[in-house]
């Protein structure tokens, strides 16, 4: 800054400088903070689009998926991996894995659960030493009838829907993904 | 004047560099330069060396869910050097974790989040945070089973906390992990983060240099004035050799690991056993002592207390001195939180070393990775992630049955029922059944021009008659491998079966058994179910040793690759072995 500038800029303001300064504080706030805006407000929104109604980012696997024959299943639990194709943002994969479960039949009753832990979503296994359902992360255990009888898990094991098809020969299943971590089973 | 030195005046003169070079370096340390003083300049140094490696990883990494695991195990497997600079990354964040632990406890020690210094506390605790959050960000950017499932559990435990669920969607960019998590993580990891850290780095910096070291508390003003020593080159001599240990032990770590671990693509189907980084251990076992409802005590109510005890520690500590005799229950109140730290992340590394299916979960994902990484040395298929198993042989022939089998026979359901069912083929439970019922879809009910063969009931052949017939024919198999295998059969029962056969069945009417003989429209059973004998079989069925003029099956030589035919006996063949 030059001498001169800074003589001018001590010199005692009159009224009229005091309102047209608090003018142009005003006015550097205000543009300022619209200019801000222009960028913020869509990006409020291109933020938080994967929230909005009727948005699915992810889709696919709605359907039954015919994962075996029907007389593969018995007392002891099959893993099947449930294919189908998949919509991902911006990709669309045919035939991909989207998820497990795991089939029992017990007392003639025949039980899909899904393999995602009610708990915080790990891969349960089975395990055949105590014929139980166990969580390898927090050590939830369920029955094979999907009761929750240890561990930290909220709720039993979810059960999928099936449908035999094909004059009961196959098992096809509707795999869905429920919210993690509280006692109700409510869908995502 | 050399011409260095008119260069630097020259440019001096325009930017006032050296005043802000010497403002820089001259700082009285009050009391001397010590040890104790080295870990924020650790940090620093370790934080501008994570910026580089992470450009540098930027520049082959490629952030999409098909994409991320393929170029991660491009960047480790392939790239010159990728391994030891991802390596350096990795451990990079776990050093920095140690660090940031010590450098706590050391301001802590001595009393340096006390008044004037509180905002500087607070900084730095936030500092503490991003750290954490780049680890969390970071591990899932692999895309492989690890990171995947971790983080999982990570994002799982923030849908559980109130109004936790839209701030989990938000964050993983929908209801399900997929192409919008890895881009926000990227962008959380790469953009906003870095540039957060930096900006708080500058205030923390600023404030330090504003309040200065915090000298013991022991030693009197005229002591500390008496011991002051420059910060250049005294301290920053301490800290340079402090950095240089510490990337020595990051190069021995990264050098003795081979780099950072990859496990196989991430596969949600499968089950994979998720453990988060070490330093998060703590807080994963935590989460095992509260049950349902009570989860949110370990998983917003312990870490929230203790956040807020930290940060609330200025306010708490109300000694009027800053020893540390002084501030006994502080002291304690630290203490204690590390000692549980340290407690809860040896009672998670115990609970693993003592669980076996943890451990073979452990070997059977690492053999998943060695596989996966081998394959995907043949490039991976722009489906990306787990296509990658589509360059295993096993798949190709999977894909092959698909299109060429599947019109008339059946595996699990998928497939038509034209032809014998290929579910457990040639296992015991599919031998007796073709005894048994050789008409029903499953055998040959569904293929055309089969008719002949009729089944054998109980009455005729009882279940222990059929048993020693099956293993029998079991061992007619084995001879015919070029390595039989004699613990495939039940070699008494299979001698009996024998007996049966000679004497009493009708089967011998039909079947040959004979090494060479010709059957009659129907298989040989010497060397039956070979995958030698299935190649065969979908070369040509028309062998007289085969099916002879009764085969219905299209001949595949020529019109599957010898490579295919290998592939799909393999496979055919591997449909026995599960019983
Ligand atoms: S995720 Fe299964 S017990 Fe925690």
């Amino acid at each position: 800054m030059s001498d001169e500038a800074k003589g001018q800029d001590t010199q005692t303001p009159s009224e009229g400088d005091d309102t047209r300064r608090a003018f142009l504080k005003v006015g550097v706030g205000a543009l300022g903070a619209g200019l801000a805006a222009v960028v913020v407000a869509p990006a409020l929104r291109y933020s938080l689009w994967p929230l909005a109604e009727g948005v699915e980012v992810t889709s696919g696997g709605d359907e039954f998926v015919v994962v075996g024959k029907r007389d593969q299943f018995g007392a002891v639990p099959v893993k099947v991996d449930i294919f189908a194709d998949r919509v991902d943002a911006w990709n669309r994969t045919k035939n991909v894995k989207i998820g497990s479960a795991w089939v029992v039949e017990l007392d003639g009753q025949l039980h899909a659960f899904s393999s995602v832990c009610p708990h915080l979503g790990c891969a349960v296994d089975y395990e055949a030493e105590s014929d139980k359902f166990v969580c390898p992360c927090h050590d939830s255990a369920f029955g094979l009838d999907g009761a929750h009888e240890a561990g930290p898990s909220p709720r039993p094991l979810d059960q999928l829907e099936f449908e035999e098809q094909q004059d009961g020969k196959l098992l096809a299943i509707r795999f869905e993904r429920f919210k993690q971590g509280i006692e109700d089973k409510v869908k995502v | 004047m050399g011409v260095g030195k008119k260069l630097i005046g020259w440019l001096d003169e325009r930017t006032g560099l050296v005043a802000l070079i010497k403002g820089g370096l001259d700082e009285d340390v009050p009391g001397g330069a010590r040890v104790r003083y080295v870990f924020g300049s650790v940090l620093t140094y370790l934080f501008l060396q994570q910026v580089v490696l992470g450009i540098l990883l930027a520049t082959y990494y490629s952030p999409s869910a098909t994409d991320a695991w393929a170029s991660t195990a491009f960047i480790q497997d392939r790239v010159a050097g990728g391994w030891f600079l991802r390596g350096l990354h990795h451990h990079g964040s776990s050093v920095m974790v140690v660090v940031v632990v010590l450098h706590l406890l050391q301001v802590v020690l001595a009393g340096a989040y006390r008044k004037p210094r509180e905002v500087n506390w607070w900084t730095g605790l936030f500092m503490g945070g991003l750290v954490l959050a780049f680890a969390l960000t970071g591990y899932l950017l692999p895309w492989d089973q690890k990171g995947y499932w971790a983080t999982q559990v990570a994002t799982g435990i923030m849908g559980t906390v109130p109004l936790g669920e839209p701030m989990q969607h938000t964050l993983q960019g929908g209801a399900q992990y997929g192409n919008l998590t890895i881009t926000r993580f990227y962008a959380l990891h790469v953009f906003v983060l870095p540039v957060t850290l930096t900006v708080l780095l500058g205030a923390h910096l600023y404030l330090f240099r504003r309040h200065g070291v915090t000298p013991p508390a022991s030693l009197s003003d005229e002591e500390l004035a008496r011991k002051t020593q420059p910060f250049w080159p005294n301290q920053l001599f301490i800290d340079v050799a402090a950095m240089a240990v510490t990337g020595a032990v990051l190069v021995w770590m990264t050098y003795r690991t081979h780099g950072a671990e990859l496990f196989a693509p991430a596969d949600p189907a499968s089950n994979f056993v998720a453990r988060p980084e070490w330093y998060f251990l703590f807080l994963f076992q935590l989460l095992k002592y509260f049950e349902g409802p009570l989860s949110i005590i370990a998983t917003v109510i312990i870490p929230g207390g203790v956040a807020t005890f930290l940060f609330a520690l200025p306010f708490i500590d109300r000694s009027e001195s800053r020893a540390a005799k002084k501030r006994g229950p502080v002291l304690a109140g630290v203490g204690l939180i590390m000692v549980g730290v340290v407690v809860l992340t040896a009672l998670a590394v115990v609970a693993d070393a003592n669980n076996e299916h943890y451990q073979e979960g452990l070997v059977a994902a690492h053999e998943d990775a060695e596989r996966t990484r081998e394959l995907a040395a043949e490039g991976v298929p722009p489906e990306g992630g787990t296509a990658v198993w589509q360059n295993d042989p096993q798949y190709a022939a999977i894909a092959v049955f698909k299109e060429t089998c599947a019109t008339c026979h059946e595996i699990d359901g998928r497939g038509a029922e034209e032809a014998p069912s290929l579910t457990h083929y040639n296992d015991r439970a599919w031998l007796r059944g073709a005894v048994r019922e050789p008409r029903s879809l499953t055998y040959f009910g569904g293929t055309k021009g089969h008719e002949e063969m009729e089944a054998y009931s109980v009455e005729d052949l009882p279940d222990e008659q059929l048993d020693a017939v099956i293993e029998f024919l079991l061992e007619l198999r084995e001879q015919g491998k070029d390595e039989p295998d004699p613990s495939a059969y039940d070699a008494k029962l299979a001698k009996q079966g024998a007996a049966l056969w000679e004497d009493e069945l009708d089967c011998s009417g039909c079947h040959e058994i004979e090494k060479g003989a010709d059957g009659v429209g129907t298989p040989v059973f010497w060397g039956r179910g070979t995958r030698a004998w299935i190649a065969r079989v979908i070369r040509n069925s028309s062998q007289a040793d085969l099916y002879g003029e009764n085969a219905e099956m299209p001949a595949f030589e020529g019109k599957l690759s010898d490579e295919e035919i290998a592939a799909l006996a393999d496979y055919v063949y591997a449909q026995g072995l599960a019983d």
